[in-house]
This record gives structure tokens, C-alpha cells and sequence, in this order.
């Protein structure tokens, strides 16, 4: 009874956060959906793929998290690092895949498979998988919000299943993004996105550098 | 033959006549009275003076339009007027009543910020998901230091947006005249081959700053991207913070403003990286007012591309008849068109017909707003020179 009631607090407030949650991921979904193939398909598979690798981030963090004790009140010396790393990550992550997109669009590739990332096909990273993965690991507002409530619980698995429900009703706010696949795309769309995921890896480099030299900029 | 001689527009044979020319002033000069009666009423001698030069130069530029039927060339003197005049009154202001360009923490978290159109489109998402401005303004009449308030400045924007679209990136940003003047000094340009896909600069601008402003709760363009903080105000420098920022806002008026229009002899920052230009190109679709290619005139002689400041004219577009929805309503196209294909147009009409009208209903709608707009910010400038110098 108390632990049905505890989940359904978890979707609840994964429901009512999940528009910070979509703002906070905004800056990384848009442009780089933008920058795939249209169609309601290819916009669903990027989805599900950038939820799932975000899915993980989130369990592997609260699991860490818990083990560590530090679910509750990360110190915030190893909190500023931890989060100058993902921000640096992610810009890079995003200066790759804004690079990449050009060679994805080429005509001898088929229009259904996902933007990779890295140096062979074979060996590439799925490019939404690596930047849900990245963001499962940013400490957005909600996320600290739900970390706090599932330090209390009693056990590891309690503290996942508790994210996991979390996860799944923020996610209900990114389902309406699969209709950016409907938009027709072309040379300036894909521009657009490339160069917006540019100046977006900039911002985050510079973000994540001061954090990583000890400087806490304001709103982080 | 006929068809041809109602076409044609006559100054191709000779200027309008004085007294046409000033009977089609009459209205902006009626106009430009009342709007700057009020400085004639204040005490001070240099706002009295500065009124009634801005007066009489508003006029004088109308009326050479009339007279010439040329747009351009007497736009750009006041465009460039207003893009030089903004800074010195901005700043005069800014020092009088805080002592510094610098904007310091407590006066932002105060909402003391003087509002300017440009967050406008970043501050969409946030309100409308949050009913909260994310600007550090109030939406009261009064507040800040541009008096107005966000709520003013956003009604005023609106109403001239919605007549004129994206002209108001040619009569009403106090932004543009700088660059417009830098580059009209060259007599050619050192950087002709210009890649194309850099017109889509602008929307990505706008696309990352929304973003970026709706995940951190602030006007993200105005804190790290506007290069016109570098001549208006800055961050107060009082940490690694603020001085990363103001580098970035002068290294982009360096380049985008200066640097690049004498080289391009194009409006680059507003062609290239201005996000509210792309928000305002959206506009175009509700305003009445174009300008269309006559294609049974056009040779092509690619004159109005090269012309053209924010390469709004493409091979492609030219030879649908059609301007880029960039098309800013200058009017450079239309003057430098040596077959008069390049014509101002109201939508719903047929292309080249009567065009003179078009273009007179066009200055009209968008003269009155520059003199109640720009002009006095061009009057403010002008005393403040006045003040300080006489």
C-alpha cells in the first residue's frame, strides 16, 4: 500500500516536472531531431532511443547515488565536477553529431537509420543514445527533486524503481516532439539544426570548463 | 505602348515636382510637428534645438524621396543617424542615472533594466508556459530606464510589426544604422563570395537562444550573444563571468558590425546572426507590403542581388518573381533596378501596377513610425551632443 502509494507519487511528480524536464533537454532534443530524417518513424525511433539511453543515465546515477549515500545532498565540490564533465561531454557529443549530420545526410546512406557518431559506421555511437545517456546524467532540477525523495526510501531498488516511475511520467511531455518529424526537411532545416547544436556545444563547453576550473556560475 | 508609359514609373524621365513632392510631405511634416511639439515646449534649449532639427531633417528626407523616387539612399541617412545617435543618448542616460554602462546584479534583480525589442521572441516560451517574463524588467508602464516597460515596448513592436513586417529592420531598429554605415563607406567590396548557407545564421541564433532561454530561465541572447551590449551596456565586470561575456559582445560588434560589413559592404549581423531578424521575417507574411521582380522586365541583370544588403535576392527567387522572406524593405533592389522589374507591391494586387502607390503607402505606414520612433531617439542623441558640446 505505502510502496504503490510512493510510486504513484513518483509518477506524479515526474508528471508535473516534466515540462522543466523537456525545457532543461530542449536544447539538446530539438536541434539535433531537427537534424535527422523526417517522418513520424525516424522522429519516434530517435525518441525512443534518446529516452531509453536517458533512462539509463538516471538508473545508473540513483543507483551510484545510493550506494555512495550522496543521493541526498551531493557535497558540491564532486557535484560541480561531476557536472562540468557532463556539460563538457555533452558539447562535444553535440559538435560531433552537428558534424556527422553531414556525413549522415549523404545520399548512399538510407533515410530510416539514425545519425552515429564517430570515426566508422561499425564502431559509431548512436547520436541520440549518447546524448540521452549524457542527460540522464544532468542534475536538471526535477532530477535533484527526485533524487531527494528517493534517498529516503530504504533500499537500492526501492530508490530505482522510484526513478524508473519518475522517468516514465516525465517522458510523457517528449512524445509530442516526435511531431517535428512532419516538418518537410531540407538544406536550411538541416543548417539550422547544425549550426544551433554549434552554438549550443559552445555554451555547454564554456558552462562545463568554469565548473571544471571551480567556478559556479550562476543558475547551476 | 500604352501598357508600358502607365508602368513605367516617371523617374526615369524626371524628379517629381517641388510642389507635388511637397504637397506628399504635408502628411509626415503635420506628422513630425506634433511629435516633436513637446520638445518645443521644454525648457532646455538643446532639446528645443534637437526637436527641430530632427523635425526638419525627417521632413527633408521625405520629401527628397518624393522628389527622387528613391528610397534607399534617404532611408540609409537616417538609419545611420539613428544606429550612431542610439549610443550617445543611451549612454548619456545610462550614466546620469547609474553612473556606469555597466548593468550591476542588484539592478537587474531590481527589474530596473531598460527593455529592448530584441529578447522579445526568447521570452515566448517562458511566458507562455510559465506566465512568467523571464527578463529582468517590469511589465509596468514607468518601470525601467527606457520608461516604457516591457509591456509598452511590446505593444508598439507589435502594431508596427504587423504593418510593415520586417521593415521594421529597416526604419525602426536602433540597431542596424551602425553596420548600414560602415558598409556604405567602401566603393566596392573586398569579400564577394559570400557562402549561402551562412543566411540561415540568423535562425539558428534563434533557434539555440530559445532554447537556451526557456532550460535557463533567461534572456540567454541578451547575456552572452547581443553585440550591441558593447556600444549600450554591459555586464558589470565583476567576475570571470562577466568579463568572458563582454569579450564575446565586443569580438562580435567587432566583427559583425565593423569588420565584416566594410569587407561584405552586406548589413552582416543582421543578414547572419540577428535572431529577432529572423523572428521578424516571419512577420512579412501579415504585412501587406513586398517587393516582387516584374519578370517580363527583369534581364536578369543580377544588379539587385549584388544590391541587395542581406542577400534577401537569389537567382532562384528572382526568377519566381519573389524577394526571400529576409527581405528587410529597404528598397536598395528597387532604386539600383535599371529596367524597373524590381517594384514595391501590395499583396492581393497585380505586379507593377501603379507601384509608385505601393511604395507611397508603404512610406507613409512606415515614415510616421520612424519619426515617432526613431526620431526621438535621433532628437535624444542630438541634445545630449548639444548638451554637452554647446
Amino acid at each position: 500500500m505505502i510502496g504503490s502509494f510512493v510510486f504513484g507519487e513518483a509518477l506524479a511528480l515526474g508528471l508535473s516536472s516534466g515540462p522543466a524536464c523537456m525545457a532543461s533537454c530542449g536544447p539538446v532534443v530539438v536541434p539535433s531531431l531537427l537534424a535527422e530524417q523526417s517522418g513520424m518513424r525516424p522522429s519516434a525511433r530517435y525518441l525512443s532511443t534518446f529516452l531509453g539511453a536517458r533512462f539509463l543515465g538516471y538508473l545508473l546515477f540513483a543507483a551510484v547515488a545510493w550506494e555512495l549515500g550522496v543521493l541526498l545532498a551531493l557535497p558540491p565540490a564532486p557535484r560541480l565536477l561531476m557536472m562540468g564533465i557532463v556539460h563538457v561531454l555533452l558539447g562535444g557529443v553535440l559538435l560531433w553529431y552537428a558534424y556527422s549530420v553531414g556525413r549522415a545526410h549523404a545520399p548512399s546512406r538510407p533515410g530510416s537509420e539514425l545519425v552515429t557518431i564517430g570515426v566508422a559506421k561499425k564502431r559509431g555511437i548512436s547520436g541520440p543514445a549518447a546524448l540521452g545517456f549524457l542527460t540522464g546524467l544532468s542534475l536538471c532540477p526535477p532530477f535533484v527533486i527526485a533524487g531527494v525523495r528517493a534517498a529516503q526510501l530504504h533500499s537500492v531498488a526501492a530508490a530505482v524503481v522510484f526513478f524508473a516511475v519518475f522517468f516514465v511520467g516525465t517522458s510523457v511531455w517528449f512524445v509530442p516532439l516526435v511531431g517535428l518529424g512532419r516538418l518537410r526537411r531540407s538544406e536550411a532545416v538541416t543548417t539550422v539544426a547544425r549550426m544551433a547544436m554549434v552554438l549550443i556545444a559552445v555554451y555547454y563547453l564554456l558552462l562545463g570548463s568554469a565548473m571544471l576550473m571551480g567556478r559556479n556560475l550562476y543558475g547551476y | 505602348m500604352a501598357t508600358e508609359a502607365r508602368i513605367l514609373p516617371p523617374r526615369v524621365i524626371a524628379p517629381r515636382t517641388i510642389g507635388r513632392s511637397v504637397l506628399l510631405t504635408l502628411p509626415i511634416a503635420l506628422w513630425s510637428l506634433l511629435i516633436f511639439s513637446n520638445s518645443f515646449r521644454q525648457p532646455s534649449r538643446s532639446v528645443q534645438i534637437a526637436g527641430l532639427l530632427t523635425a526638419v531633417f525627417m521632413m527633408a528626407l521625405f520629401f527628397m524621396m518624393m522628389r527622387t523616387w528613391s528610397t534607399y539612399r534617404w532611408r540609409r541617412w537616417f538609419f545611420v543617424a539613428l544606429g550612431i545617435l542610439f549610443p550617445v543618448g543611451f549612454i548619456h542616460t545610462v550614466m546620469v542615472m547609474r553612473g556606469t554602462m555597466g548593468i550591476p546584479m542588484e539592478e537587474m534583480i531590481a527589474g530596473r533594466t531598460p527593455f529592448c525589442f530584441m529578447p522579445i521572441p526568447l521570452l515566448i516560451l517562458p511566458a507562455a508556459l510559465t506566465r512568467t517574463v523571464v527578463f529582468p524588467g517590469s511589465i509596468l508602464p514607468g518601470a525601467g530606464m527606457s520608461g516604457g516597460g516591457i509591456a509598452a515596448m511590446f505593444g508598439l513592436w507589435l502594431a508596427i510589426t504587423l504593418v510593415v513586417g520586417k521593415g521594421w529592420c529597416s526604419y525602426a531598429c536602433f540597431f542596424g544604422g551602425i553596420e548600414e554605415g560602415v558598409a556604405s563607406v567602401p566603393k566596392l567590396a573586398k569579400l564577394r563570395k559570400i557562402d549561402p548557407r551562412w543566411r540561415y545564421g540568423p535562425w539558428a541564433v534563434l533557434l539555440a537562444m530559445v532554447l537556451l532561454s526557456l532550460a535557463l530561465f533567461e534572456p540567454a541572447y541578451c547575456m552572452w550573444l547581443c553585440p550591441f551590449k558593447a556600444v549600450s551596456e554591459y555586464v558589470a565586470a565583476r567576475n570571470t563571468l562577466g568579463l568572458i561575456q563582454n569579450g564575446i559582445f565586443i569580438a562580435l560588434f567587432a566583427g559583425l558590425v565593423i569588420v565584416l560589413p566594410w569587407l561584405t559592404k552586406k548589413r552582416t549581423q543582421c543578414a547572419f546572426f540577428c535572431p529577432f531578424g529572423a523572428f521578424q521575417s516571419i512577420f512579412n507574411k501579415t504585412s501587406v507590403f513586398e517587393v516582387k521582380i516584374d519578370r517580363t522586365r527583369c534581364s536578369p541583370c543580377v544588379l539587385c542581388q549584388n544590391a541587395c544588403p542581406t542577400m534577401s535576392l537569389t537567382e532562384e527567387s528572382i526568377a519566381q518573381g519573389n524577394t526571400l522572406m529576409s527581405c528587410m524593405k529597404c528598397g536598395a533592389c528597387v532604386d539600383v533596378c535599371p529596367k524597373h522589374a524590381a517594384v514595391w507591391h501590395i499583396k492581393g494586387t497585380e505586379v507593377a501596377v501603379k507601384p509608385e502607390r505601393a511604395r507611397l503607402m508603404l512610406l507613409y505606414a512606415a515614415w510616421a513610425m520612424a519619426v515617432m520612433f526613431g526620431g526621438t531617439i535621433i532628437a535624444q542623441g542630438l541634445a545630449t551632443l548639444l548638451h554637452v558640446f554647446i
